[in-house]
């Protein structure tokens, strides 16, 4: 009898921690299923007009920052991504932030004057190409065009995270 | 008591330049050490051609990849668009005073097949006399009908969007489609031609 009852929690211990597994490795976005391939291309408009194509910027670190005006964390960190992006410019990062807001006025009325391409993905398909489901997300890129990094989410502190990153994809 | 100090003080100034010394020597056998795999000045004639021998076989290796790899896309390209549904449409630029080319959609029989956003490098490069392929596809034998608007800046930096299209017979080889846009000085205006490669 005891041993039976004991089989039956062991038995749903190891279900409840097979679920739990699963819900875990479930919540794993495509995006860092993408460390270490090829970012996936795509072209966007920039809010200045211009379309910019990501593989035409192989041969430099590329940031690649997907946000919203309605989230505060996407704001904060493009403040400090654009700061490094300003410092390391000339030895070979760009900063490219990608809106995911219906209305590209929007994005235009935070980020219009930002000194790196701000580009507009009206219909969300570079969002559903990198299956971004919950922002910010940064996708550090080589010099090669490889996903090396993806950062999800931001907190204060995680900037000097994203400089040691950046220097050492700028040292290789 | 002063002699023993002296004695010791002595002892360590000795051991301290024996241990300098030795790691001197340390230093040149290291510096001196050559790395087992270059090719030491004393190398056999032999050694030297099986060196050579091997970076021909590399070389000979990177070329057999190469060329499978060319062979294995056109193969590729063969099935996927067999000559007999295969239509191609190619876009070309000439000059480009009075258009700044921004994006091409593109469709057939009232179905959209392609739509492109041109980056300036892009538009440089159709300029320059490159020729892009637009879109690669299958269509039936028989009447289809191509309509392609292009979306740029026009004579005076104003937005300009303008249509072209063709109607044409789908026969049993292949069939390629050019779009070219030029500029008609004539009129002050770009001019956007549809026409069958023959």
């Amino acid at each position: 009898m005891r041993e039976r009852m004991r089989a039956r929690w062991s038995g749903a211990a190891l279900a409840g921690a097979l679920a739990v597994v699963g819900a875990v490795a479930g919540s794993v976005s495509a995006a860092t299923q993408l460390l270490g391939a090829e970012a996936p291309d795509f072209v966007l408009k920039s809010l200045s007009g211009k379309n910019l194509r990501l593989s035409e910027y192989r041969g430099d670190v590329v940031m690649l920052s997907f946000w919203a005006t309605w989230c505060g964390d996407c704001r904060a960190q493009l403040d400090e991504l654009g700061a490094m992006r300003d410092r390391y410019q000339d030895a070979g990062v760009e900063l490219l932030a990608v809106s995911l807001d219906q209305n590209a006025r929007a994005a235009g009325d935070v980020k219009g004057e930002a000194s790196y391409p701000v580009l507009h993905d009206a219909a969300g398909e570079v969002g559903r190409l990198y299956d971004v489901t919950k922002m910010p997300v940064m996708v550090l890129i080589d010099r090669g065009g490889v996903v090396r990094e993806v950062f999800e989410g931001f907190r204060r502190g995680n900037e000097e995270q994203y400089l040691e990153r950046v220097q050492a994809l700028l040292r290789e | 008591m002063v002699v023993k100090w002296i004695a010791s003080v002595s002892l360590a100034v000795l051991a301290a330049q024996a241990g300098l010394v030795a790691a001197q020597e340390a230093a040149t056998q290291t510096v001196a050490a050559v790395p087992e795999f270059a090719p030491r000045p004393d190398q056999s004639a032999e050694q030297r051609t099986e060196f050579r021998t091997l970076d021909e076989d590399v070389q000979d290796l990177k070329k057999q990849v190469l060329d499978l790899n060319r062979d294995l896309f056109l193969l590729e390209e063969e099935l996927l668009f067999p000559s007999n549904t295969q239509t191609a449409v190619f876009i070309s630029m000439d000059v480009g005073e009075f258009f700044g080319l921004d994006s091409v959609e593109l469709k057939i029989d009232d179905k959209d097949v392609a739509n492109y956003l041109y980056t300036e490098r892009e538009a440089g490069a159709l300029l320059k006399g490159g020729v892009q392929r637009l879109f690669i596809g299958n269509l039936k034998a028989g009447e289809h009908e191509l309509v392609a608007v292009f979306t740029g800046q026009g004579p005076h930096t104003r937005d300009y969007r303008r249509a072209a299209s063709l109607v044409f017979e789908k026969g049993i080889g292949p069939k390629y489609i050019e779009l070219t846009i030029s500029d008609k000085e004539v009129k002050q205006q770009p001019e956007f031609v549809v026409k069958e490669w023959e």
